[in-house]
């Protein structure tokens, strides 16, 4: 995993140190580095023992405490999950998501930051929108699932559509916000510098606004999917949603399961994207007690 | 600006040297929900070029508000500041300004945050280091160029934001408490540093304190202010011999004086400011 990392220590210049002294820096640094590396081990294996247990008591409850009809179990959804991969099925609908995934969360976290970009700059056009957006925000994004499918067919259009809305306004607002909470003692000290207006927001107020935009990010990951997965649940022929429904449908609890871990991993994955350009965007950050 | 230098180092008008301040009946209104506060009244100083000026007084005095106004940051309401022959009217790029904050960007190295205003001016990327790293090593802060904000002491951050503020050599410098936040030891360090750098600079410096130690061991004059509205209660030239120790000044009978004489001005208003809150 990913996650078994160690921070790196960078070792800053104090005094000039004697072989000895730098022996003893560079043992309590590996020292350091060992109990970092324990910790995370001992974290893993918890949540492996976690994940192990879960899936016992699913097999174990199922057939005995809920119906196995509806609860299905581990083996049956693994052998679905097999099945889907062989025949090809699994690939041929989660290539049409991934499609819609990619495009909605790619096209509507760009098109979040340019707007919130115009709007931090353009802020009287700011004012004037405010009501507007906070209305469209307001309302729940499923609730114009139907409209799309009424307006662009039974295509990839809607689904774009869909992901992208349900990514873009949560980008949207987070950055806003991000560019509205500059300092402004940074802008007043760049100014009297000499800073020029495009200046001021490339190098000051944007970068500024990169733990914001990072955030967004990563809660619009599963909600990118929601959209995408709303969409083919209302019309459609193809796709993960497509399948879980059908699934469904003929009572195949075991694909319904297979369906919900394939979304999982995907998710999973773009999680993992957004934190490897997590951490090198923000190097510059303290750790904080919340990193993992 | 490069013109007015220009004059200056041709033996120009005295008036438009750029290193001199002058402030004209200067006052401040502030306005926020419906309410209004006479914050700077009658405000008149020249500053000489070469000079270093502080502004002492009880805090909320408008003292900072008039050092804002010099920085272009805070209009005038009424009344005029020029520096040099010009009439300082939209922000003032011809000074440089450090507050108690150190303001660096957080997300740069030390050393591309000490070349942040030559980069704002287009200078080349190899120069700019080439330039910063140099004024590094001068404050003392060598091998800390790959360092972030985070990772550096209060005083280290501090010394990278004179740094910084010094790489472009403005005539005039501005100062806000400067050096507020830190301990007592780094405090003392730091005076002793910005005389050093100073002297012998040509640079005039408005500072802004309510430290009458710090004041007193720095400056040429001393304008008091009084409580608000902030208005020029008494000036004093300090008339101690430079160089100076800070470390060591305040053992001078002529430090103690001094001292006595602000002192009972000073209280005078902190016991007034006071009162009112």
């Amino acid at each position: 995993m990913a996650e078994i990392q160690t921070e790196p220590v960078t070792l800053l210049p104090s005094v000039p140190l004697d072989a000895d002294e730098e022996r003893l820096q560079l043992r309590e640094v590996e020292r350091t580095r060992q109990a970092q590396r324990r910790t995370l081990i001992w974290i893993v294996s918890w949540r492996l023992t976690l994940l192990v247990v879960l899936l016992f008591g699913w097999y174990f409850a199922s057939g005995h405490i809920v119906d196995r009809l509806f609860a299905s179990n581990p083996i049956d959804v693994a052998k679905a999950f097999g099945d889907y991969i062989g025949d090809g099925t699994l690939w041929y609908n989660l290539r049409y998501t991934l499609i819609e995934v990619a495009v909605g969360y790619g096209a509507g976290t760009v098109i979040a930051l340019v707007a919130a970009g115009l709007l931090s700059i353009f802020t009287t056009a700011h004012r004037v929108l405010h009501p507007f957006l906070m209305a469209l925000y307001a309302v729940p994004k499923i609730a114009i699932a139907p409209l799309m499918i009424m307006w662009f067919g039974l295509g990839l259009t809607p689904k774009f559509l869909l992901s992208g809305i349900f990514v873009f306004f949560v980008v949207f607002m987070n950055t806003l916000a991000g560019l509205r909470s500059v300092s402004p003692s940074l802008i007043n000290v760049a100014r009297v510098m000499g800073a020029r207006r495009h200046q001021l927001l490339l190098k000051v107020v944007f970068p500024s606004a990169t733990p914001n935009v990072l955030t967004a990010m990563r809660i619009t990951v599963p909600e990118a999917m929601v959209g995408a997965i709303v969409g083919e649940f209302i019309a459609g022929n193809r796709g993960i949603g497509y399948l879980i429904n059908s699934a469904s449908n003929q009572y195949n609890t075991a694909g319904v399961f297979a369906g919900i871990i394939a979304i999982l991993i995907v998710v999973l994955l773009m999680d993992s994207l957004v934190t490897l350009l997590e951490r090198r965007l923000m190097r510059w950050r303290p750790p904080s007690a919340a990193d993992r | 600006m490069t013109a007015l230098r220009r004059a200056a180092a041709a033996g120009g008008a005295p008036a438009g040297d750029p290193r001199r301040l002058t402030l004209e009946r200067l006052y401040k209104v502030y306005v926020s929900r419906g309410e209004s506060l006479l914050a700077v009244r009658d405000v008149s100083l020249k500053i000489e070029p070469g000079e270093f000026v502080t502004f002492l007084g009880p805090s909320g005095c408008g003292k900072s508000t008039v050092l804002n106004m010099l920085a272009g940051l805070e209009s005038i309401t009424d009344g005029s500041a020029h520096q040099g022959g010009r009439p300082i009217t939209g922000v003032n790029t011809d000074v440089g300004y450090i507050t108690q904050d150190d303001n660096l960007l957080p997300w740069r190295t030390l050393l591309d945050n000490v070349a942040f205003p030559l980069e704002l001016r287009g200078v080349g990327k190899g120069e700019r280091r080439e330039r910063a790293h140099e004024l590094l090593r001068s404050v003392g802060l060598a091998g800390f160029e790959s360092a972030y904000p985070h990772e550096l002491s209060g005083g280290m951050r501090k010394r990278g934001s004179i740094a910084r503020t010094l790489l472009v050599d403005e005539p005039v410098i501005l100062m806000d408490e400067p050096f507020g936040p830190l301990d007592a030891q780094t405090r003392l360090l730091l005076q002793d540093e910005l005389l050093r750098l100073w002297s012998g600079s040509g640079k005039t410096i408005v500072f802004v304190t309510h430290d009458l130690v710090e004041a007193i061991a720095l400056s040429d004059r001393i304008v008091i202010f009084t409580s608000t509205p902030g208005t020029i209660k008494s000036i004093h030239t300090i008339d101690i011999p430079r160089p100076r120790d800070v470390f060591h000044i305040y053992e001078t009978d002529r430090f103690t004086e001094l001292f006595d004489l602000l002192w009972a001005e000073l209280r005078e208003e902190i016991t007034k400011a006071r009162a009112r809150h």
